[in-house]
């Protein structure tokens, strides 16, 4: 492998890093403030992709402008589930198995809407973009990719600002916090956890609008990105958005550098392999590897 | 006290309760089929009897001890591909059967002895990502076809009967076990886990231990079913038996018929295969949006399933009865 090589999987993995964060995210603010491991991500995933693909396929929009639009409609969607469904579960200071089974039920039922209004064949998002490459130097990057990463970091910053400077996001840090102190001080938490849920299934469509630029899905769409995203928010400590990008970068730069070592096709078996090494060795996240080294040090 | 003690008496149900109607749906279940003879009604039958057992089995870790798994599908899996490797090495197909239940278990030990070390439902989600995970790498294994699939080849004429029965055994076998935990000191011990972990160590009974256990008597169980299918089948592919769908019908069932339960598995089985086989062949375009509604429903309305559902309007009606 020469040094252009190397530098080119670099760039992919920190490419394909950005994408995985977005997907991840919505994850983590729901867990969050809800403590509910939200298995159905991957339905609102694939519904987000197939509303950017109608948008783009109907009127002919940009596919990232689409996937941009899919995240206010994803949003009022996460509201109305949580309005419906998730704040009667009963509340809890760990994720319970109600709650899982529940978020897995509406999975099938959103994959099977899918199946019902889009059928079975695999749809993709073909634009001028899509075999385009920037050259830097002497690595070739593909032109969408560098695209999406660019929306999915902007986003990522957006709502880093709100989590830190509005009274909304002050709210959301409390109940990550502590649950019972953010409600001794005020913190009106059905609103906040429906706003919450709203954002991270907003976030869901957004990252599967994104997702559908870059490659073919249908209505069993993100399976693989669901486990992906479970190891990246275990890797990044759960519930810290922060975390999540480091967890994002570290599974990227795994799964893109295994290449190298191990045939293609056992490149899932890696990631969904990850997922129980890391929660069995990392439970904390990277966040407490780190503290335990600091404090060896 | 002595109000709640005599409230309990009558809960508790009469041995007759329950054995009555189990001989009974025993000999339904012999006779039916012998009268009808029709192919296709004994296939249905055999299928849901698979699922009926498989039913049971995830009940036993997922209901008695509280550990939802995602990943029956492995022990079904490796239950289906072991019968099939040993059938075509000229094993007795009964032997066969027994080795594939013998390798589920193993492979459910090394399984459990990491995961076990997760709580709830993070031991549910890593077991998603095992059954992935073994379902991609027996998709691009070599010696079982990998996803071409893996044949049987028995040379012999096929004899629907002796499969049918083969399973109606393996139902009864499982249920039998069911029953004997359920009332067995370890069964109570599995209880107490599912309650509080916690406090199950404190008075005794070790977790770990015990849920290591009743993992390998589900899988030996699971992937006994899963090897009487793959030699009725005589065709089987990874995609297939060790797909994640096959580990939700199996989580599925016992939800859908009652958690935690004896009968609740058999019952949520039976539903299923009757529905998978014959309304699901009919309108095979909504059969998630079925279960997802279904699951949902269970959940936020009546987390006892139908046996719990069935329960409370016994209890509703006696109850308006007695006024």
């Amino acid at each position: 492998m020469t040094l252009i090589d190397f530098a080119g999987l670099l760039v992919s993995a920190l490419l394909l890093a950005g994408i995985y964060s977005i997907m991840s995210v919505g994850m983590t603010v729901i867990y969050g403030v809800m403590k509910i491991v939200n298995l159905a991500h991957a339905g609102f995933m694939m519904l987000g992709a197939y509303f950017a693909w109608e948008l783009y396929a109907r009127f002919n929009l940009d596919p990232i402008l689409a996937a941009l639009l899919a995240f206010p409609v994803m949003f009022v969607i996460g509201g109305a589930v949580h309005w419906l469904l998730v704040r009667r579960l009963p509340h809890s200071d760990e994720p319970t198995l109600q709650s899982l089974l529940l978020m897995f039920g509406l999975w099938l039922l959103l994959q099977n809407i899918g199946y019902l209004i889009w059928g079975n064949t695999d749809r993709s998002i073909f634009t001028p973009r899509t075999l385009s490459v920037v050259h830097v130097g002497p690595i070739a990057i593909s032109t969408v990719r560098l695209v999406v990463f660019g929306v999915a970091i902007a986003c990522l910053i957006l709502l880093e600002v709100v989590i830190n400077y509005t009274w909304f996001g002050r709210s959301v840090r409390a109940l990550i916090q502590n649950r019972y102190a953010g409600l001794i001080v005020g913190v009106y938490e059905d609103a906040t956890a429906g706003l919450t849920f709203g954002l991270g299934i907003g976030f869901a469509g957004l990252a599967g609008g994104l997702l559908a630029s870059l490659y073919s899905f249908d209505p069993d769409f993100g399976r693989a990105f669901l486990i992906r995203a479970f190891v990246i928010i275990v890797l990044g400590g759960l519930d810290s958005i922060s975390g999540v990008a480091l967890g994002a970068l570290v599974l990227a730069l795994v799964e893109t550098f295994s290449i190298i070592f191990v045939p293609a096709g056992y490149q899932l078996a890696i990631s969904f392999g990850l997922l129980v090494v890391v929660l069995i060795v990392l439970p904390g996240g990277i966040a407490s590897l780190l503290a335990k080294v600091r404090r060896v040090a | 006290m002595t109000a709640t003690a005599t409230a309990k008496e009558e809960n508790r149900p009469r041995k007759w309760q329950s054995i009555v109607p189990l001989a009974a749906g025993i000999i339904a279940l012999i006779v039916l089929p012998l009268s009808l003879s029709s192919p296709n009604f004994i296939r249905l039958l055999f299928l849901t009897l698979l699922w009926v057992t498989t039913s049971i089995a995830w009940n036993l870790l997922g209901g008695f001890a509280g550990q939802v798994s995602f990943g029956f599908a492995v022990f079904y899996g490796v239950g289906a591909y072991t019968t099939a490797l040993a059938i075509n090495a000229k094993v007795n197909p009964f032997l066969a059967f027994l080795m594939g239940a013998v390798a589920a278990a193993i492979i459910s030990v090394f399984l459990g002895l990491p995961t076990f070390r997760l709580r709830g439902p993070y031991f549910a989600i890593a077991t998603i990502g095992i059954s992935e995970a073994v379902r991609v790498v027996m998709t691009n294994i070599g010696f079982t076809g990998g996803a071409s699939g893996y044949r049987i080849l028995e040379a012999r004429a096929f004899q629907q009967f002796e499969h049918y029965f083969t399973a109606l055994g393996l139902a009864l076998i499982a249920l039998l076990v069911s029953a004997k935990i359920a009332n067995a000191k370890f069964g109570l011990g599995l209880k107490a886990i599912r309650q509080d972990e916690d406090a199950a160590a404190d008075v005794g009974v070790n977790p770990y231990t015990n849920k290591l256990a009743v993992h390998a008597i589900a899988a030996a169980l699971t992937g006994a079913a899963g090897g009487v299918f793959a030699r009725y089948a005589a065709f089987i592919h990874p995609n297939g038996v060790f797909g994640f769908q096959t580990g939700v019908h199996i989580l599925l069932m016992p939800v859908i018929g009652g958690i935690g339960t004896v009968w609740g598995p058999v019952v949520g089985g039976f539903v299923f295969g009757i529905v998978e086989e014959e309304i699901v062949a009919s309108f095979p375009q909504i059969h998630l949006l079925l279960y997802g509604s279904l699951l949902i429903l269970i959940i936020m309305v009546e987390p006892g399933g139908i046996l719990g559902g069935v329960r409370e309007l016994i209890r509703r009606y006696r109850g308006r009865r007695k006024k």
